[in-house]
């Protein structure tokens, strides 16, 4: 898949979470730019200068979690494509996220071909 | 989950001893179960039997099924679905115990005996996993007696359990968990779970250990301590308590708060009111799961 000029924010507190969702995308096809942040308050600036195409969100996060930044963004940026990956998936954090605008919502730890149906969906025609 | 328990009750009743469980446990993924060690276990044959076509098997070249068949202790049939039977994975660690001369068939045969009644599980069979018996080995095995019973706790260490056998490696011995005063830590993770009151968990273990479960974990090796090493523990301990967070919010519909986890390192870990310690054995090393409220 040509992924050429796509521009992905990957947004979680874990180094080894961001650079196993960086590979599984880079997996999916050549020439995507990633941006990274590793609490919610990073992604929202990150966002701003930015403007991903896409954004995988953790929840559980320091000084601002993933709720939060979605709810910000969102309020940037009302087509903003976010997809929540997380480990902690109850019915009301889901519905919330929802709510809020997430597109989609992975629970951790994904496999590769989870990922790669969302840009199949996604930037499958790009 | 079976294999897991049994090597504590091994342990707990000093049948086996921590090393030899570290090499079975170290070996189990490359042996392959035996016919004999089947027989017993599907309750076809006796210890005795067994031994005896064993002994046959090394005067005369041939294979066990043969002489079992001829001597009238099997059929024919019976070794054919024996084949095709789906073994619990506990049998297998007897059977290592057995190879390296740690017991005899005849004590396999006992043990498998003992403890089906000392968990009360005579009414069960152990051939596939079942929810209410994993249940009646936790509350059996790993209950702590100074601490109340009840269904989350439990649940709890059904979820570290599971997740260990799904996400890094199931050759592991859980040990009996202690309450202890206090938990000296060189290195380690923790994550914060508020509700009603707050629980303090704790992953610790040596960097060593630390890699070889981060690598299994992560599925890519590491050979050197680095940030990936330590995103790794820090995840797992997330997963877990995450997954705990949703069954909880699920069956009891109770809302939990998680803190996001962090390292932890040089510091003595003490109780809020209880300090539980609950050591994994896997071959690579120890990890401790320890857990303040």
């Amino acid at each position: 898949m040509d992924l050429t000029n796509i521009k992905v924010l990957v947004c979680d507190d874990s180094v080894l979470a961001r650079k196993q969702l960086i590979d599984a995308v880079s997996e999916c096809g050549d020439g995507a730019i990633f941006v990274e942040a590793k609490n919610g308050a990073e992604a929202v600036e990150l966002y701003k200068e930015n403007k991903p195409d896409i954004v995988f969100m953790d929840i559980v996060m320091p000084e601002k979690d993933g709720t939060e930044a979605l709810e910000e963004i969102k309020s940037i940026d009302s087509d903003a494509l976010i997809i929540v990956v997380s480990s902690v998936g109850t019915q009301s954090q889901l519905k919330k996220a929802i709510q809020l605008g997430a597109k989609d919502f992975i629970q951790k730890p994904f496999e590769k071909s989870q990922i790669k149906e969302i840009f199949e969906l996604r930037f499958g025609g790009n | 989950m079976y294999t897991q328990f049994l090597g504590n009750y091994l342990l707990q009743r000093g049948i086996i001893n921590q090393q030899q469980l570290f090499d079975a446990l170290g070996r189990i993924s490359q042996s392959k179960l035996k016919l004999g060690t089947l027989a017993i276990n599907e309750g076809l044959m006796t210890a005795r039997e067994v031994d005896e076509c064993l002994f046959v098997q090394t005067r005369e070249d041939r294979r066990f099924g043969e002489i079992a068949i001829e001597r009238g202790y099997l059929t024919k049939e019976q070794v054919e679905d024996m084949m095709h039977t789906q073994t619990p994975d506990f049998v297998l660690l007897c059977q290592i115990f057995v190879e390296d001369g740690v017991f005899s068939y005849e004590d396999f045969e006992r043990i498998i005996f003992d403890y089906k009644n000392e968990a009360e599980l005579s009414d069960f069979s152990l051939d596939t996993e079942n929810q209410a018996v994993i249940k009646k080995l936790i509350e059996k095995f790993f209950w702590v007696s100074e601490t109340q019973k009840d269904d989350r706790n439990s649940m709890y260490i059904e979820l570290l359990f599971n997740s260990l056998i799904r996400f890094v490696d199931e050759n592991f011995t859980p040990l009996t968990p202690m309450v202890i005063d206090e938990f000296p830590v060189t290195f380690g993770v923790t994550q914060r779970l508020i509700s009603k009151g707050t629980y303090d968990t704790h992953i610790e273990c040596d960097r060593e250990t630390a890699m070889a479960f981060a690598s299994k974990y992560a599925k890519e090796e590491f050979s050197e301590f680095n940030e990936y090493v330590v995103a790794a523990m820090e995840d797992f301990l997330n997963l877990l308590n995450g997954l705990y967070v949703v069954n909880v919010s699920n069956q009891f519909s109770v809302d939990i708060e998680l803190e996001p986890p962090a390292v932890i390192t040089d510091v003595t870990l003490k109780p809020q009111n209880k300090l539980i310690d609950l050591p994994i054995v896997y071959s690579f090393g120890t990890i401790h799961i320890i857990i303040s409220y």
